[in-house]
């Protein structure tokens, strides 16, 4: 059974792998760009928000850090491609090093108060970003975009984030079965036992909170250079923050398929409702169908047909 | 071993523990009794370092634990089973067990702990693969002190452990504990089955208020006209 699930998971890569190949149209890579994208940062957030119960409500900061790090570091340095598409990683360690300072204090805080205070947060970094005129200020940071056609260049970015989204999952697979892991469900479940069960549990959240800042830190880079001009409007937005929290609890939080498989389905939504329909009509669709997930399916899709399959 | 010195706590204006001394000594059983309100779980909880003390000195072998964690405390060897089992009800019964054995030190003997577990509570080896929520009341709180033997204590504090369970299995689970003390397993036990606990301990403290109304053997306790009264309806 494993060995047919690792076969049929590295066929389904090597696909997508292979996708750019058949030479499709722009608008289908950058679809899939932005899957790859969401699956990164829905199970990014799963550490935090799913594992170990801390609903992060801020999560478009670190993607907007890892943004801004990646295209100032490119157009202040001239960097070539290569290596812009490099810089994103230490933007992704700045955004991993800003979760471990703001999460010092904050993952002090329990339950909705943690929520709010991410919120807080991730407000307070856009209006930083928005206020400091080296960051571009209120005009935003334009980027060269490299000099090839246009398909060739989406392919590349395309694999580049497939790639980082295999990195991604593979981390979260090995979290899921890991003592880090088993440590936060406890802290999920009830924190004050973990604690006296020796669970080091102020250590572990941050660590856990740094890994679900760095991914989509990295992501947030290479979404700007696809972008080739970023504004802290678009990467610092609350709707990206509240996306990511229902992707995740959409398919099912706390687990390694759940964040993937809602973060699958609700990019398709979403481009199907804003291709078909107006944007306004397209958002309330979207918030009707969180209500009626989680009033029917509160511990996400994969829970509801788990139960229904397992009887 | 354990030594608790005028100690204080306070929930904000209010004073749960005033002034409170104790101690347990090595392998020996130690019998915490009182009403609701009265501030043993609240004793329980700062010797595990959940509740800070406002006053008072706490130290174990001679080494202050004022302001340690709970998860050093943890590491120190004091494990607490807290009151209404508060297992991991989504984990199977053997991932309950394995969380007990989280720290380093432990962890590289978890597969000796988990036999010697199993060993004692033969049941929780027939259910190791169920859910721990589905287990019933006796078998929660064998999994319970399971759990916490996982993390191998030298200090093991019970918060009402047959609270809610049928005679039968309230039995065995004091049968279970005092058989854990003869193997030289120090204890603190709070409960309010009295007259059940002052027959298994040694040393006893009643609590009253937050405060130490009365101490002594737990034979002679257990005579004692004022605790017949109160605690045993005699």
């Amino acid at each position: 059974m494993q060995k047919y699930r690792l076969a049929a998971t590295a066929i389904l890569l090597a696909m997508l792998a292979a996708f750019p190949f058949l030479e499709p149209e722009v608008y289908y890579l950058s679809f899939m760009f932005s899957v790859f994208m969401y699956v990164i940062l829905a199970s990014s957030w799963n550490f935090i928000g799913g594992y170990a119960g801390y609903l992060s409500f801020g999560h478009a900061a670190f993607f907007g850090i890892g943004a801004f790090a990646t295209a100032k570091a490119a157009s202040m340095l001239e960097l070539s491609p290569l290596l812009t598409i490099l810089a994103s990683i230490p933007a992704g360690a700045l955004a991993a090093l800003v979760a471990l300072i703001v999460g010092y204090p904050c993952l002090k805080i329990r339950g909705p108060y943690f929520s709010v205070v991410t919120i807080c947060f991730a407000f307070v970094v856009e209006l930083t970003v928005k206020n400091i005129e080296f960051l571009g200020g209120a005009e935003g940071i334009y980027l060269k975009f490299m000099d090839i056609p246009e398909k060739l260049s989406r392919s590349i970015l395309y694999e580049v984030m497939l790639l980082l989204m295999i990195v991604t999952l593979g981390v979260a697979w090995w979290l899921g079965r890991s003592r880090l892991g088993a440590g936060l469900k406890a802290i999920r479940s009830d924190e004050e036992v973990a604690e006296t069960m020796g669970i080091p549990t102020a250590k572990i959240k941050i660590q856990a909170f740094i890994l679900s800042a760095f991914f989509p830190g990295i992501a947030g880079g290479l979404f700007a250079y696809y972008l080739t001009y970023i504004h802290a409007d678009v990467v610092f937005n609350i709707n990206i923050s509240i996306l990511i929290v229902l992707m995740a609890m959409f398919g099912g939080g706390g687990t390694w398929l759940g964040p993937i498989i809602g973060a699958v389905i609700l990019t398709v939504v979403n481009e199907g409702l804003s291709t078909f329909a107006q944007a306004e009509i397209a958002r309330i669709i979207y918030g009707a169908l969180f209500i009626v997930v989680t009033i029917f399916m509160p511990n996400g899709i994969i829970d509801f047909f788990r139960k229904k399959g397992g009887g | 071993m354990l030594h608790v010195d005028n100690l204080t706590v306070c929930y904000g204006q209010m004073q749960a523990l005033r002034g409170v001394s104790m101690e347990v000594s090595p392998g020996e059983m130690v019998a915490l009794i009182g009403g609701n309100g009265a501030g043993k779980t609240t004793l329980l909880n700062t010797i595990s370092g959940l509740v800070p003390p406002a006053a008072g000195t706490l130290s174990w072998e001679g080494r202050p634990l004022n302001s340690l964690s709970p998860d050093r405390i943890c590491r120190e060897g004091i494990v607490q089973v807290p009151e209404g089992r508060k297992l991991f009800p989504a984990m199977t019964v053997e991932e309950n067990l394995i969380m007990g054995a989280y720290l380093p030190t432990v962890r590289k003997q978890r597969q000796e702990s988990l036999r010697k577990v199993y060993d004692i509570f033969p049941r929780l080896a027939d259910r190791r693969r169920q859910l721990a929520g589905s287990l019933s009341g006796g078998e929660q709180q064998m999994a319970a002190l399971g759990r916490a033997l996982m993390a191998r204590p030298r200090l093991l504090m019970l918060d009402e452990p047959s609270l809610g369970l049928s005679p039968k299995a309230a039995v065995e689970i004091f049968a279970t504990i005092r058989r854990l003390n003869k193997e030289g397993l120090s204890v603190l036990l709070v409960s309010q089955e009295v007259l059940e606990t002052l027959a298994i301990t040694v040393h006893g403290y009643v609590l009253e208020n937050g405060v130490v109304a009365m101490k002594g053997p737990s034979a002679e306790l257990r005579e004692d006209p004022q605790v017949k009264m109160s605690y045993l309806g005699l």
